[in-house]
């Protein structure tokens, strides 16, 4: 009875704490919460963070126990809110709120389920219903951590990696997000565009040249001399007619697009294209270039 | 310096400022869903846009007001992509130009009003307008 009225007790505590996250208490699992958008897509992580306080080890303890069915944080369940459908370690996961937890093992894989029940108490368990997602994950070593800590220690273009520390493990997650833009273009819709598009600058003749890379299934286009910033974009295609350019990095991937700063209109007469602006998004024209045989 | 060089550094610094907008505004811009693009108004005027003389010395801004203001039907047409069509009273890219009118500070408000004003001189089609506006901005 003591125990339940314990367990009540703290659950009340747990409310109230995330209720009230700036009311003055300490807590010894404080109220954090980390967010990553990547292209349009937010990603957010709110949980209580247990501090070490001199304990180590903490997996295979009474902190945490081998094959425990645990949420990585305290109180009340970590939640992993996602805004678009994204991808974790290669699974899909719906957009939602979800409460976290790890299958927690001394050897081999963990396993991550993520429960669309996301306000659950850390002795609520998931039950194995269909909806809880779950997927194998990596468990690494590291060096000591004392606060549990969620992190994005890498963000790329498409995706990133969401990652969990505590004591001296390490689980990387990466997810993928949905793009936003499709920068491939058929051949066949490329062709009416490529070409030589000339204009002058500062009085100087100048060029910017429209191609199309087979391999990557990619209108691109450069400068002609080459502009060691830019140097060869993707031309993406936002609208009949009008493109933004992607920029590439070492790798050969797209670190970013410059939409609204740049917009590639390309103009036609008599259904032909002949002729190629840029805007910027202040829709005052940069250049005006003709397009040569 | 090439023009194109120009841009690149130039817009490197307005993007920043793009950036600095987007901080305080829009989140929502980048996560929120898109919005249908409202219906015009019957009988809507330009009349509550706001005028020279409550923007004070600024040419290129009230160029842009005043562009707003000569073609109310077509601007209360189009959806504002800054993130701003959650606020109170809001209900197309024309309730950006009036009263406090988020539009004297942002550049997406504005940029979206300039397309529009100069395809609308150009004989384009609300709906072509539309798209144009969202192909840059959306």
């Amino acid at each position: 009875m003591r125990a339940r009225v314990a367990l009540a007790a703290l659950g009340a505590l747990g409310t109230l704490a995330l209720a009230r996250p700036s009311s003055a208490q300490i807590r010894a699992s404080e109220i954090g919460s980390v967010s990553q958008i990547v292209d349009g897509t937010k990603i957010t992580v709110e949980y209580s963070r247990p501090r070490s306080r001199g304990r180590d080890p903490l997996f295979g303890t009474r902190a945490v126990e081998w094959g425990e069915v645990w949420t990585p944080g305290a109180n009340y369940a970590t939640t992993l809110e996602t805004s678009k459908n994204v991808k974790l370690n290669g699974v899909p996961v719906p957009k939602g709120k979800y409460s976290v937890w790890f299958v927690v093992r001394q050897r081999g894989a963990w396993t991550l389920a993520l429960d669309p029940k996301a306000h659950r108490y850390h002795e609520d368990k998931p039950d194995t219903n269909a909806a809880v997602v779950r997927l194998p994950v990596r468990v690494d070593s590291a060096a000591f951590t004392d606060v549990l800590t969620w992190s994005f220690p890498e963000i790329r273009a498409d995706g990133g990696t969401l990652e969990f520390r505590w004591e001296r493990r390490r689980v990387p997650l990466r997810f993928e997000v949905e793009p936003s833009l499709t920068v491939t273009l058929a051949a066949d819709d490329a062709r009416p565009y490529l070409g030589r598009y000339e204009y002058r600058e500062d009085g100087r003749p100048a060029a910017f040249l429209v191609t199309y890379d087979d391999t990557a299934r990619t209108m691109k286009a450069e400068w002609v001399p080459n502009d060691p910033y830019f140097k060869r974009v993707a031309m993406i295609r936002v609208a009949p007619d009008r493109f933004v350019p992607g920029l590439y990095d070492r790798d050969g991937k797209i670190y970013e697009v410059y939409r609204p700063e740049m917009l590639f209109e390309f103009k036609r007469e008599g259904g032909r294209v002949t002729a190629l602006d840029l805007r910027d998004d202040a829709d005052s024209l940069q250049w005006h270039a003709t397009r040569r045989p | 310096m090439p023009h194109h060089a120009q841009l690149s550094r130039r817009h490197f610094v307005r993007s920043c400022a793009v950036v600095l907008g987007a901080a305080l505004v829009p989140t929502r811009r980048a996560l929120a869903s898109p919005i249908p693009h409202p219906t015009p108004r019957p009988g809507i005027t330009g009349a509550k846009v706001l005028t020279r003389e409550q923007l004070g010395d600024d040419p290129k801004l009230v160029a842009v007001f005043d562009g707003v203001r000569a073609i109310p039907q077509v601007i209360d047409g189009i959806r504002c992509n800054c993130g701003c069509a959650s606020t109170p009273g809001y209900y197309s890219l024309l309730s950006c130009f009036e009263g406090d009118a988020m539009a004297r500070t942002c550049p997406i408000c504005q940029g979206q009003a300039k397309v529009a004003v100069r395809l609308h001189k150009e004989g384009k089609s609300l709906d072509d307008i539309r798209v144009a506006v969202d192909a840059q901005f959306g």
